[in-house]
């Protein structure tokens, strides 16, 4: 009696030894390497991190769900590369926890969409994307300019990026909040902070078109200026052979 | 590191195959050995039989 | 539901109930400046609520020894109405946003209505409120019938159901916060995953101390799907949300990958997901409800090994056909294709082995709706299962991928094969749970068929026309090499395709609501019949059935 329970447990549970093995080589196979693949892929040095404002901005497109229409991955076809830039690079998004490349394009592909409309259009758009674009079938976010940004639990949100191996300083941590509210206030002493820390070619600008207001609207702007603009390394190359 | 990037690529595009092969060997040797043709034959006819109560 | 909880169980209850609260409790002060707090607080009244109704029961009369004669299927009666009333604000969430996309002002300017924050409310609800609460409410079930064994103990199931509705809950609220992830069909933050691996192992827990408990030596094929199912769901939930929480009183985390290795991980999830959530589970559904309802033995038992085997080896592969052409090594893309095309084997497989079984039972498929939409379902998964193959060779993709033919294929597969095997499973076992003769009305069922079958064309047909042209239009080059056409030029070609779709997902509504009254008046209404599936017994008789050794002996216990 007591060999027949034993003989049938010890049947459930190699069963369930089975699946997990069978299931789990796959994905072990085909995730494993890429954790090796800073070995091969292009390097960028020029690579720069988000700034506060720019990692708020970007937390708001998540928030909304923007990349349920939006892709940000330019795949290596002559008719994407043509329509929105030279194709995406793994080192692109190698500080985008998690990543945005998105699956659906109700919308247009992002990934290079920095740069290319001003922030005044961007501003309008986001109001009434009817506004520009009579067919557009976009929400609008005209409360984004409504909202004031949170900015005083950036810096905890900066050092959990630094968990996760995004090489955050000190310094960037401890005036995260200071920092968004320079970036968005060319005037503000805290603008200078700012450039010293992120680098001379950094936006900084009253995205809104209001100086004296720091709002979630600024954050959005912020973050889609800077997309495809952290590293030139895809202009550079864009000639080589494709992976 | 240990290992390279290409030891790991050349271990996944060789390995996969071999276990694909010997894995449905496995497989087909178990659904197809003579002795579990009747086992397999019951339990398909097993859950037709109308019996609402658990054995204790 | 208190009543069938022995006196030590509904102690446990309390105890698991005011833990939970005081939890919530925490997570409220904690988060009170952050969208947490408000999940914070809706954790510690539900389980308020829960501790109440404990109480309210907690002097009841226990169960008596007599209820061990027979199978637990309270659970499985709440979570399939829990089910159904998942499947009605889904699918109506679903066909609103269908409409947002012809007519983006039907938001009332709201930030919770907007497209983005809608979009997984719709996916969440449909894919984890409807068909997980199916397949844990049938899983018990086929789970006890086929081991010829009752639920281990009376609470731990009901743990299991509810703490899930918890978690689907907490994620869909979540969404409407502004509390995501972001990570498709893994929107929900970090602490409804914790959450959900703790409900999770419970129900791995139960299965194992069933499956412990048989009294058949030899586990049914179904439960092998339901085992696949809860496993590597658990494995794939655990790996893809590994993140680090920004504190403990904010919602925001940080997922541990980046970039590449985070698109390879999130859609091996996301096809994994489609695999064992969305095919394996719903596989041991069909597994054992269409031989059931039809009256006879599956058509190859061996044949449900193999492809049982096959889908649980190849789809762990198959991940990496969602990022063709992509900054993913070319080499992954190649592998995911490779195991994407050879998929089809154990797929064709497994629906041509639902159709066999029905060989010999086609009059019961034309006179009984709840058994035509078990074969239809079987259908569109033969469908689906190949476009699928196809999409994922990389030319096809080329074009596919972005556009609304893939929104079309996953529908193919989530309307016509998941929701359809699940409301012919659904009224089924209606009448079996609460031992009733049949459906309140059969002939509602049938309207329930017909509009979904109609609903379910109407959606696909219109999406792979909108999704081929869109892909057409995004590659066609005018006579001196430029792009033809501008991104807003696609965008006015998909108008009458966009309404056609929402027509399509209304229909597909409407049936859904048709099939929610139609038991609920079975519930309330219908005649007490005789005991269990009457309907079944097969005309023919069988071959010859030998002896069941397994029943036998006796256990000590």
């Amino acid at each position: 009696m007591f060999g027949f329970h034993y003989k049938l447990e010890r049947k459930a549970i190699s069963f369930t030894l089975a699946i997990i093995f069978v299931a789990s080589i796959g994905g072990l196979v085909e995730i494993a390497p890429l954790f090796t693949i800073q070995q091969t892929v292009e390097e960028a040095p020029d690579m720069r991190v988000y700034t506060p404002l720019e990692l708020a901005g970007r937390n708001i497109y998540v928030r909304e769900g923007c990349y349920a229409c939006h892709s940000q991955m330019i795949r290596t076809l002559r008719d994407e590369v043509e329509r929105y830039g030279p194709y995406s690079l793994a080192v692109e998004s190698k500080y985008d926890h998690p990543m945005l490349w998105g699956s659906k394009r109700t919308g247009p592909d992002l990934a290079r969409v920095g740069g290319k409309y001003s922030d005044d259009w961007h501003l309008a758009h986001m109001i009434n994307p009817r506004d520009l674009v009579p067919q557009s079938i976009m929400p609008d976010y005209a409360r984004l300019l409504r909202t004031q940004l949170r900015t005083d639990d950036l810096g905890r949100h900066l050092k959990a990026m630094r968990a996760v191996g995004v090489p955050y300083t000190d310094e960037m941590i401890a005036n995260a909040a200071a920092d968004a509210k320079g970036q968005a206030t060319p005037d503000d002493p805290a603008a200078e902070g700012v450039t010293k820390r992120y680098g001379e070619a950094t936006n900084v600008r009253a995205f809104d078109g209001r100086p004296d207001q720091l709002t979630e609207m600024d954050a959005m702007i912020a973050y889609l200026q800077i997309l495809g603009r952290l590293t030139d390394a895809a202009y550079k190359t864009a000639a080589a052979p494709g992976r | 590191m240990g290992v390279t990037y290409d030891e790991v690529v050349w271990f996944s595009k060789t390995f996969g195959l071999f276990y694909l092969i010997g894995f449905s060997a496995l497989v087909l040797v178990y659904v197809y050995w003579p002795s579990n043709k009747a086992t397999f034959e019951r339990a398909a006819a097993a859950i037709l039989h109308d019996e609402d109560k658990p054995c204790r | 539901m208190i009543g069938q909880l022995t006196r030590t169980e509904r102690q446990i209850a309390l105890v698991i109930l005011i833990c939970v609260a005081a939890f919530g409790l925490a997570i409220a002060a904690a988060g009170k400046d952050d969208p947490i707090g408000a999940h914070g607080w809706l954790i510690m009244v539900l389980c308020i609520f829960g501790v109440f109704g404990v109480i309210s029961g907690y002097f009841a009369p226990e169960p008596s020894e007599e209820r061990l004669d027979s199978y637990y299927d309270e659970p499985s009666r709440v979570g399939i109405v829990l089910s159904m009333a998942w499947a009605a604000l889904g699918l109506f969430v679903g066909d609103w946003v269908a409409w947002l996309m012809v007519d983006p002002a039907l938001t009332f300017d709201a930030a919770w209505a907007s497209y983005g924050r809608l979009r997984p409310v719709h996916t969440t609800a449909v894919i984890f409120g409807f068909g997980g609460n199916a397949l844990i409410a049938t899983s018990f079930y086929v789970m006890q019938r086929t081991s010829r064994a009752r639920l281990p103990d009376q609470l731990s199931p009901l743990f299991v159901l509810l703490g899930y509705n918890l978690f689907c809950l907490l994620a869909v609220s979540g969404y409407l916060l502004g509390i995501t992830q972001s990570k498709e069909y893994a929107e929900p933050e970090w602490y409804a995953d914790l959450w959900l691996v703790i409900v999770w192992v419970t129900y791995f827990v139960v299965y194992l101390r069933t499956l412990a408990r048989r009294k058949e030596p030899h586990i049914y094929v179904a439960n092998w799907y339901y085992m696949a199912f809860i496993l590597v769901v658990a494995m794939l939930h655990i790996v893809n949300n590994l993140s680090v929480p920004v504190s403990f009183g904010s919602a925001k985390s940080y997922s541990l990958f980046s970039g590449v290795q985070d698109a390879m991980t999130q859609w091996w999830y996301g096809h994994n997901a489609v695999a064992f959530f969305l095919t394996a589970g719903f596989l041991g559904m069909l597994y054992y409800f269409l031989p059931k309802r039809a009256g006879r033995p599956l058509f190859s038992y061996r044949l449900s090994i193999i492809s049982f085997w096959g889908i649980t080896f190849l789809y762990m592969w198959a991940g990496s056909h969602h990022l063709h052409y992509t900054a993913l090594p070319q080499w992954v893309q190649t592998l995911g294709m490779t195991f994407s095309v050879m998929l089809l084997v154990p797929s064709w497989a497994s629906a041509a082995n639902a159709l066999l079984t029905l060989n010999g039972a086609w009059h019961r498929v034309r006179d009984d709706a709840t058994l035509r939409f078990m074969m239809v379902a079987a259908v569109f998964y033969g469908l689906s299962t190949f476009e699928g193959s196809f999409m994922a060779i990389r030319p096809v993709n080329a074009l596919s991928h972005y556009t609304d033919w893939t929104v079309g294929h996953v529908h193919a597969g989530a309307l016509g094969w998941v929701a359809m095997i699940t409301f012919g499973s659904i009224y089924a076992i209606v009448p079996w749970l609460w031992k009733r003769e049949r459906m309140h009305s059969d002939r509602l069922v049938e309207v329930h068929f017909w509009l979904a079958l109609a609903g379910t064309i109407i959606y696909v047909i219109a999406m792979w026309n909108s999704g081929i042209i869109q892909g057409l239009m995004w590659r066609t080059y005018s006579t001196s090499g430029t792009l033809a056409y501008s991104f807003v030029d696609s965008l006015i070609a998909m108008k009458p395709y966009y309404i056609a779709r929402a027509i399509g997902g209304l229909l597909f509504l409407i049936g859904g609501l048709v099939g929610c009254y139609n038991i609920w008046m079975t519930i309330r209404t219908a005649p007490r019949g005789v005991s269990e599936p009457s309907i079944a017994i097969p005309e023919a008789p069988l071959a010859v059935i030998p002896g069941r050794p397994g029943a036998a002996p006796q256990s000590a216990e």
